[in-house]
């Protein structure tokens, strides 16, 4: 009797321990199609920015940014956050991730588990990732040119229409820029100095062994991989001819690539036995002054880091002569999210020149460049006021014209991969 | 009566066991699928091996890396979980024989298992690294010019720091099952073998180790399955190449491109496997004792 007690006990553990499972799956549909009804009373059109602007009011836009920086979430919340609840009545949901990637997967896995709407309404995007959701017919079309505010974006610069080469499409808006550069301390070396191409970066690296590297290219290492398409042009002598894909070209320059790297591993840091994985990385080793050497994108140069007091205060920026490559970074719709009006007035609202103006300054966190051409701003105290931005960076950023002598654009998209997986076996493995 | 008593662990198990099959059978089956090619979303429909034909023949980016991966991979765990019973044992059989084994020894070996890995990894960094505290005070007390002379003992080529690691964390788990077996034991085999005047190493040879290899062996299976599939000290303490199966792994799965996710995916199954085959032959021999 005891025994007969004892297992119906257990069957009523074991039902009590499946209830929340089964409550869970039957739930779940339930709170999927609640922000369907949502989307429906939320009806807009694009080219009518009021229905937009209504459609959103009240709305939250669910954005997926690295968030990997204190002063970047900091700069998204306390401007754009602000901005878009007293304006709009749009609340701000900042999701950071580690790697815009997992933003990816997750729009990938409610695709094949059949969600919609999901819960992403906003990805910080470009390049290879844009090219990932395109490739899988995942994101909202043809609005990025809709925006009141793409008036001042440039459409017809290829930097801008084309991410990575891959054509836009009007599937993604600009937010900032960036330009490759590379990092030195004032206080251990003078400008007069610095390797001003990459031939002379080699130079000066067997010169001090061990005291320069670069990021290993590959995902997450991007910049590392910027930093070899640049010796690349400048070895193949120009940059534009690897603008669209040309396999014999590849086949003619690559075995020059991986000498001038081969040459130069020796003299690197751990002998180029092993490589920093990213930008962190490489900061890292350069503040404890293992290397001499660091990488950014940041068009304002070492401010952000030296405000976030990462890196020394005498910590300068330079780029060679040429090819330092430049391009836009970018915020994506994916097609299943849920409050689609509120992420296109967000979109709308980073490309402010007001924004924009403030988002360059070192000292508000963020620190990436201009996504809109200034001269098309035509009200005279925003563009003073983008002027002035413009002239507060200071000595911790690069010459505005040394950015603009070595600016080179990105190449196909194919090259990415390749490079990447050929820099593995013709350079990491030897 | 007998029945019951058979059939009542599985319905204590129940819950658990419903939770695990369905959340991990779930997964798994996506998994199988992915590395199948299976990726509807870029319109792949079709079944096929290729990601394991490729991985096992050594062709494309995943499987050139694939079979130096495998070997670093086994490089790793079996010369951590060997060098980690060695001292294990020696640990316990020290402490065995120690009159009063009270809440010191007992914090000493246990105080460790309650630091997780990632944590332990983070430490081993900033203590070892070029730019670490040792290489930090070495130079500060003139043993070497600069901190980077401090020879590379993480982040190196051979996995030193991965192993590192994990002998320091396995080290007290292996000790407290030896101990465990060592104190059921009575002590009268060792004093006849030194009546006998077997020396100290004979003892520990010929009659400590054959009392508790059954344990010791099913432990160091244990660790060997855990320390192969493991992540995040492998990538956290290890270099770009050669690179450990999980870490390999996640490169392709997370590759931009998602064709490279089948080969992610086939060498998770791969590794999957490998651990499996190592916990039914630890099971066995669990069930011989």
């Amino acid at each position: 009797m005891k025994r007969i007690v004892f297992i119906s006990i257990l069957f009523m553990l074991v039902l009590a321990a499946c209830a929340p499972t089964a409550g869970d799956t039957a739930n779940a549909p339930a709170s999927e199609s609640a922000p369907i009804t949502g989307g429906e009373s939320a009806a807009f059109e694009l080219d009518d920015w009021d229905s937009v602007l209504s459609a959103a009011a009240g709305q939250t836009v669910n954005w997926y940014i690295w968030g990997g920086s204190d002063s970047i979430n900091a700069f998204v919340d306390n401007f754009y956050g602000k901005a878009l609840q007293e304006r709009f009545n749009i609340t701000l949901n900042r999701i950071p991730i580690a790697d815009t990637v997992d933003a990816v997967n997750q729009v990938l896995s409610e695709k094949q588990a059949g969600i919609d709407p999901g819960v992403v309404d906003l990805i910080w995007i470009n390049g290879e990732n844009f090219n990932t959701l395109k490739q899988a017919d995942l994101l909202y079309r043809d609005w990025a040119e809709q925006l009141p505010n793409s008036r001042y974006v440039n459409w017809d610069n290829p930097a801008i229409n084309r991410d990575f080469g891959v054509p836009v499409e009007g599937m993604e808006s600009p937010w900032s820029s960036a330009q490759l550069q590379l990092v030195y301390d004032s206080a251990r070396m003078s400008a007069e100095e610095l390797p001003r191409s990459y031939p002379e970066f080699s130079v000066w690296a067997c010169e001090h062994p061990g005291r320069a590297t670069y990021i290993a290219p590959g995902p997450g290492g991007y910049v590392g991989t910027r930093f070899i398409k640049g010796a690349l042009f400048e070895i193949s002598g120009g940059a534009e001819q690897w603008a669209t894909f040309n396999q014999d070209l590849w086949d003619q320059w690559s075995p020059e690539l991986w000498d001038y790297l081969n040459d130069l591993a020796p003299c690197l840091w751990r002998n180029g036995e092993t490589y920093p994985k990213d930008e962190a990385e490489l900061r890292g080793l350069f503040a404890n002054n293992e290397v001499d050497f660091s990488l950014t994108q940041d068009i304002s140069g070492a401010g952000s880091a030296i405000a976030q007091g990462l890196v020394p205060e005498t910590t300068r920026t330079f780029v060679f002569d040429n090819y330092m490559i430049g391009d836009f970074n970018y915020v994506a719709i994916p097609v299943n999210a849920p409050n689609k009006a509120a992420a296109l007035v967000f979109a709308n609202l980073i490309l402010e020149p007001e924004f924009q103006a403030a988002q360059i300054l070192p000292e508000n966190g963020f620190g990436l460049g201009y996504a809109i051409d200034v001269n098309r701003v035509s009200d005279p105290d925003l563009q003073a006021l983008l002027q002035e931005s413009a002239n507060k960076l200071g000595e911790s950023a690069t010459p505005a014209s040394d950015l603009a002598r070595a600016l080179v654009g990105d190449s196909a998209p194919e090259y990415q991969a390749l490079i990447e997986q050929a820099w593995v076996e013709n350079v990491l493995q030897k | 009566m007998r029945n019951k008593l058979i059939f009542s662990p599985w319905i204590a198990l129940a819950p658990a066991l419903i939770l695990t099959v369905i959340l991990l059978g779930a997964s798994l089956i996506y998994g199988v699928a992915q590395s199948l090619g299976l990726m509807s979303v870029i319109g792949q429909d079709s079944i096929s091996l290729d990601a394991y034909i490729n991985l096992l023949s050594g062709q494309g980016m995943a499987g050139r890396e694939f079979w130096g991966s495998l070997a670093f991979s086994l490089w790793i765990s079996i010369t951590s979980t060997l060098i980690s019973a060695f001292l294990a044992l020696l640990l316990a059989v020290w402490l065995s024989e120690l009159k009063h084994t009270g809440a010191a020894e007992n914090l000493a070996l246990n105080w460790n298992l309650a630091i997780p890995h990632l944590v332990w990894a983070v430490a081993l960094l900033l203590f070892f690294s070029q730019s670490g505290l040792l290489a930090r005070w070495a130079a500060t007390l003139g043993l070497i010019q600069a901190p980077a002379d401090f020879p590379v003992w993480v982040r190196d080529r051979y996995g030193i720091g991965i192993i590192l690691h994990y002998v320091s964390k396995e080290i007290p788990f292996l000790a407290i099952i030896v101990l465990a077996v060592l104190r059921r034991q009575s002590t009268s085999y060792t004093q006849v073998a030194e009546n006998l005047g077997a020396t100290r190493w004979q003892r520990i040879r010929f009659v400590t180790l054959p009392l508790v290899a059954p344990s010791l062996l099913s432990g160091m299976l244990l660790v060997f399955a855990f320390i192969f599939s493991s992540y995040e000290v492998p990538a956290l303490l290890g270099v770009n190449f050669p690179r450990m199966l999980p870490v390999l792994a996640l490169r392709f799965f997370n590759d931009p491109d998602l064709r490279s996710r089948a080969d992610g995916m086939a060498i998770s199954l791969i590794i999957t496997i490998i651990v499996l085959v190592v916990a039914v032959i630890s099971l066995k021999k669990g069930e011989q004792q």
